[in-house]
């Protein structure tokens, strides 16, 4: 035997464990390792193949998968690159052009687009303003498709001509909706939509001419990355490239939320995975103690006996997670068929990532959680066979279970990208299970002396929890884990579905009004007033742009390719107001309460990220070039601004009295319930110099992809719902043996069932409401540290959370009574023997 | 006679506790030739176990010297000494010490199954028939009488031929018929097999049908070692 093969050990550890398949605890690890598979495995598909689904949908706000933009034409070599690749390409070219009809002419952003365009969406158009449209298209070569507005600017109709620099082009269709126009549709200039094929004709594009290039793609992901990663190293310093992230605001924060959503959900399956296979796995271990020391009397070395149980684990684990994988698979495979309706028709497949991830995340949950029990097996003295009572020299288990932690802490990390969700939860977890385990371990032991003169069900009930307290403790914070699991994932989908809901209500501004001039306003307002439109304040807007930080100019300060570079490029809408706009949140400095003093250089609020990306602070002096004058303002304070919100947002607003004798206009947004499109025409009529823009078509495609998210949302929290139930029953399971044991023993001693049953209920009631308090504990902590940080959303207290303990003392209490039936219903003989 | 197969010499054993140092075993010597058999009789708590526990190589001596089929045990590690015992000891528990999830037949492999023989099933059905048992193979140790149990214990521990068998308390548990069986059986596979038999009993019958009998009171030897 001093010479075994590791084959004869392999060999000998699968008849071991094709024997062992008769053993509960056996099958209740099995169990738990499919179910924390399947439930990762089924996460992570369901999560990544939406996530697919959603981004294609973000990715029409795009008009492609991936976009090259640039103010000069793409080189060669970068076209090639894509087309090497096999991607689709259309290409765009977009500028601002005075075009000229008979009765004037109206300064215009043109876009020229080849027949390509768009490569995801539709452009949509009609035959007449207000007219029936109809999706897909683009202008012929010779045609142009306008706004109704330029039609309005110029007094002319569909069919008459116009000049685009040298080319006379027909105005063929009234276009009514680009599907990129999102990104931009506070646009001041009407559009004009030409053929490519006619652009050089028009002779308008000359050197030193802005010009926007834009170069769509579409194609599969993994081209697409390698597109962006051939391309990326060497984008000119007049180049970038752009995705869904960036395509549109509104879009990007609710898929942003939604993906942390659902990677948080599968790292709570990943928790849920870990507590299941410790509890089954070291019932597995203890049960093997004594069958360890007979391994060992019987002439095994150390080694081999530990090598014996880990190739048996090994093995277990290994067809588990295969099986659970499967299952994952299937199960989500169900989940969009039941779905089919609902979601988008092509919903990407999926790919193996995410069975590799959930099979990974297995095995790691079991080698992590199940190694410290099992590395006990191999130091359990052989004495043990003579001395029941030995128990193995407690390995350096804080090292096992810190190499434990640290590669569970890898997986999330893997799962999630996120260090800081990662360490929230990982962190959070484990102080609040420290410091939660010892405060339960100090009420267990207070709650000993009340005992003493308790009637004999409390003292059965709660003796069994007593006469190991530190195992209840145990117990209790597994059991909290898994409810806490739970009820993180119910809370935060509340808090998400709360916050896309307030963010776009049913009577979110559905159009916009610009150009509004300041002899108009009070009309304007009269006007909507009477069609009943709940319009927000009107802002007034003056263009100007940042040139210089502390006198300095902008182009020393900024770093390449940042939000704040793209922000001192164009102009910006400048505002001023008395009030801070709702919705937004001052995070450093104050709003004013009064004008600046005649001399004093004025205050200007700035919205945080472009700040932090401009790097300003606090009292950091500004300069604005306005309409070739030169105008200061020192920061006075910094703003967190919801994008996502349908409300005009402004990235500076000064303090009022100081843009005075500047050209301004009004912009505002208002509401109008549907069905009121005449009082639209109606009030563009009345006003001709205002741009109005309807946001229908974009507000309906949000709450689309925002449906789709909440769905989402949801049925992976059933998901998790389901896993963490099946967790708990192992749990209980793997408690159950000493309490059958003991149970058959009181009932061979006479006790009657009832007495029995109510002592049982006791006991599992109390151990389920122990649970319940520390979850709701735990997950205040834990939400407290994730809102904060890692979801941008307003922390307070959940009360309804100490729901929670009557849930885990009903759930726990219902299961551990349901599961002990078994000694209550058996003869106590059987049992006994049994045992 | 034959030569020494298990021989003890000055055996101590002490242990930390809470009042200093406890003896638990005094310098005890004994010397048992191949074949023989010796029975440790005394109280609760005399120190049977832990004797039976250092001869076995179970557990190592304070001090003195074990010399188990010509291997010194003294300078050998926990798994040299597990060599010695695949190779030369075989053991039969009070509690019986079955695996649970494994039914008589393979509880009696296993031993075989540890030493790589192909033969293990066919041996281990020979033995369960030799001890009685040729239609329970099937049945897994709680569906085993204690009687039953323990000549599945019986069978594993002459499975794999020891030179040496020890057996602690192995009527302990039995009822005292099935005692009586379990004590010829074991008296008569020791004879079979030329198997050397040490063995740990309260049970002055079974000490008697030994051929030498050693009584401890509080680690010490009273009754010394003598051929009936």
């Amino acid at each position: 035997m001093s010479h075994m093969p590791l084959s004869r050990l392999g060999g000998l550890a699968l008849r071991q464990l094709l024997r062992d398949v008769r053993a509960s605890e056996v099958r209740v690890l099995f169990f738990a390792l499919l179910v924390a598979v399947a439930a990762s495995t089924a996460i992570g598909y369901f999560g990544a193949r939406l996530n697919g689904a959603m981004q294609l949908r973000a990715s029409e706000f795009l008009g492609a998968d991936l976009v090259l933009q640039g103010s000069a034409p793409a080189r060669e070599q970068q076209l090639d690159a894509g087309k090497a690749l096999g991607l689709r390409h259309a290409h765009v070219v977009e500028f601002t052009s005075v075009v000229g009809g008979d009765n004037g002419i109206q300064l215009s952003s043109v876009k020229a687009a080849d027949g390509a365009y768009p490569l995801r969406g539709q452009v949509r158009s009609a035959p007449a303003p207000y007219a029936e449209e109809t999706p897909g298209g683009g202008p012929a070569p010779g045609e142009v498709w306008v706004e109704p507005r330029l039609l309005a600017a110029l007094g002319l109709a569909i069919g008459d001509s116009i000049d685009v620099g040298m080319k006379t082009l027909r105005m063929s269709r009234v276009l009514t909706y680009e599907p990129d126009r999102a990104n931009n549709f506070y646009s001041l200039t009407p559009r004009v939509m030409m053929n490519l094929a006619d652009l050089e004709a028009t002779g308008v594009i000359q050197p030193g001419s802005r010009v926007t290039y834009r170069d769509l793609w579409r194609g599969d992901a993994e081209a697409l990355a390698q597109y962006r990663h051939t391309v990326e190293k060497d984008l000119a310093a007049n180049q970038r490239l752009r995705d869904t992230r960036d395509g549109n605001q509104q879009i990007g924060g609710a898929l942003g939320k939604a993906e942390r959503y659902l990677n948080m959900a599968s790292l709570v399956a990943v928790l849920l995975a870990g507590v299941a296979v410790a509890l089954s796995a070291s019932r597995y271990a203890a049960r093997r103690l004594d069958a360890s020391a007979l391994l060992r009397c019987l002439g095994l070395s150390r080694h081999q006996a530990l090598g014996l149980y880990c190739l048996q684990l090994a093995m277990l684990g290994l067809v588990a997670a295969l099986a659970g994988a499967l299952l994952g698979w299937l199960a989500q495979l169900g989940l969009f068929r039941l779905l089919h309706g609902l979601l988008p028709s092509v919903v990407p497949a999926g790919g193996i990532i995410p069975a590799l991830a959930g099979i990974g995340t297995g095995l790691v949950a079991l080698a992590g959680f199940a190694l410290p029990p099992i590395a006990a097996l191999g130091q359990v003295p052989p004495l043990r066979v003579l001395r029941r009572d030995l128990l193995p020299i407690p390995a350096s288990s804080w090292l096992v279970y810190g190499a434990a932690l640290l590669a569970l802490g890898l997986i999330m990390w893997r799962l999630s990208l996120d260090l800081l969700l990662t360490f929230a939860l990982l962190g959070g977890g484990l102080v609040a299970a420290l410091l939660l385990g010892g405060l339960l371990l100090l009420g267990l032991r207070s709650l000993r002396q009340l005992l003493a003169g308790a009637p004999l069900t409390w003292r059965l009930g709660l003796g069994q929890l007593l006469r190991h307290p530190m195992a209840a403790a145990g117990q209790a914070l597994a059991f909290g884990l898994i409810l806490l699991a739970m009820a993180l994932v119910a809370l935060l989908r509340a808090e998400l579905l709360d916050t896309w809901q307030a963010q776009l209500p049913k009577d979110a501004p559905n159009h916009f009004a610009l150009n509004i001039l300041p002899d108009d306003r009070e009309l304007f307002i009269q006007h909507l007033h009477q069609v009943n439109a709940a319009s927000a304040p009107l802002y007034p807007v003056t263009p100007g742009r940042l040139v210089q930080i502390n006198e300095k100019p902008v182009q020393q300060v900024v770093s390449k390719d940042s939000a704040g570079e793209r922000a001192v490029q164009r102009d910006l809408s400048l505002t001023w107001a008395a009030e801070l706009p709702e919705g937004n949140v001052l995070t450093a400095g104050s709003w004013w309460q009064a004008l600046p003093a005649d001399n004093d250089i004025p205050g200007v609020s700035v919205e945080a990220q472009l700040a932090s990306s401009l790097k300003l602070q606090m009292g950091d002096l500004l300069t604005f070039d306005i309409g070739g004058q030169q105008r200061q303002a020192r920061v006075s304070s910094l703003r967190n601004v919801h994008w996502d919100s349908f409300q005009p947002n402004f990235y500076m607003i000064f303090q009022p009295g100081t843009l005075q004798g500047l050209p301004t206009t009004y912009l505002t947004s208002f509401y109008l319930a549907p069905g009121h499109d005449l009082d639209v025409v109606a009030l563009s009529r009345a006003f001709p110099a205002v741009t109005i823009l309807q946001v229908d078509a974009l507000l309906d495609q949000l709450r689309s992809i925002l449906a789709q998210v909440t769905l989402a949302v949801e049925y992976v929290l059933l998901f998790v719902l389901a896993a963490g139930l099946a967790v708990l029953f192992a749990g209980l399971q793997a408690t159950l043996d000493e309490r059958i044991r003991q149970g058959a023993l009181l009932r061979a001693l006479g006790a009657a069932r009832p007495l029995l049953v109510k002592a049982r209920r006791i006991e599992f009631g109390l151990l389920g409401a122990a649970s319940g308090l520390l979850a709701a504990v735990g997950c205040e902590l834990i939400t407290w540290v994730l809102y904060r940080y890692a979801f941008d959303l307003q922390w307070s207290p959940h009360p309804w959370l100490l729901v929670l303990p009557l849930t885990g003392a009903l759930l726990v209490g219902g299961a551990g009574v349901l599961g002990t039936r078994r000694a209550l219903n058996a003869s106590p003989l059987a049992v006994l023997r049994e045992a | 006679m034959s030569p020494s197969i298990l021989v003890a010499q000055n055996l101590s054993k002490v242990v930390p506790s809470a009042e200093g140092d406890l003896t638990i075993l005094h310098a005890l010597s004994l010397d048992l030739a191949q074949g023989d058999s010796l029975a440790i009789v005394g109280a609760s708590g005399s120190g049977k176990s832990t004797l039976l526990g250092l001869l076995a190589g179970l557990d190592r001596p304070s001090a003195g010297k074990v010399m188990l089929a010509g291997h010194d045990l003294g300078p050998l590690d926990e798994d040299q000494r597990a060599r010695v015992r695949a190779e030369h000891v075989g053991f039969v528990f009070q509690s019986f010490q079955l695996l649970d999830s494994l039914n008589a037949l393979e509880n009696v492999m296993l031993p075989l199954e540890l030493d790589g023989r192909r033969d293990a099933r066919e041996q281990a059905r020979t033995l369960l028939e030799r001890v009685g048992l040729g239609k329970r193979l099937s049945h897994t140790p709680r569906q085993l009488s204690g009687g039953e149990q323990q000549r599945v214990a019986i069978a594993r521990a002459f499975a794999a031929q020891p030179a040496v068998l020890f057996a602690d308390e192995p009527t302990g548990n039995l009822v005292s018929h099935t005692g009586e069986r379990i004590s010829d059986l074991l008296f008569e596979l020791n004879k079979e097999r030329g198997t050397t038999l040490v063995l740990v009993t309260h049970d002055e019958r079974l000490a008697r049908r030994c051929r030498r009998q050693i009584r401890l009171d509080a680690g010490r030897l009273v009754a010394p070692m003598e051929a009936r």
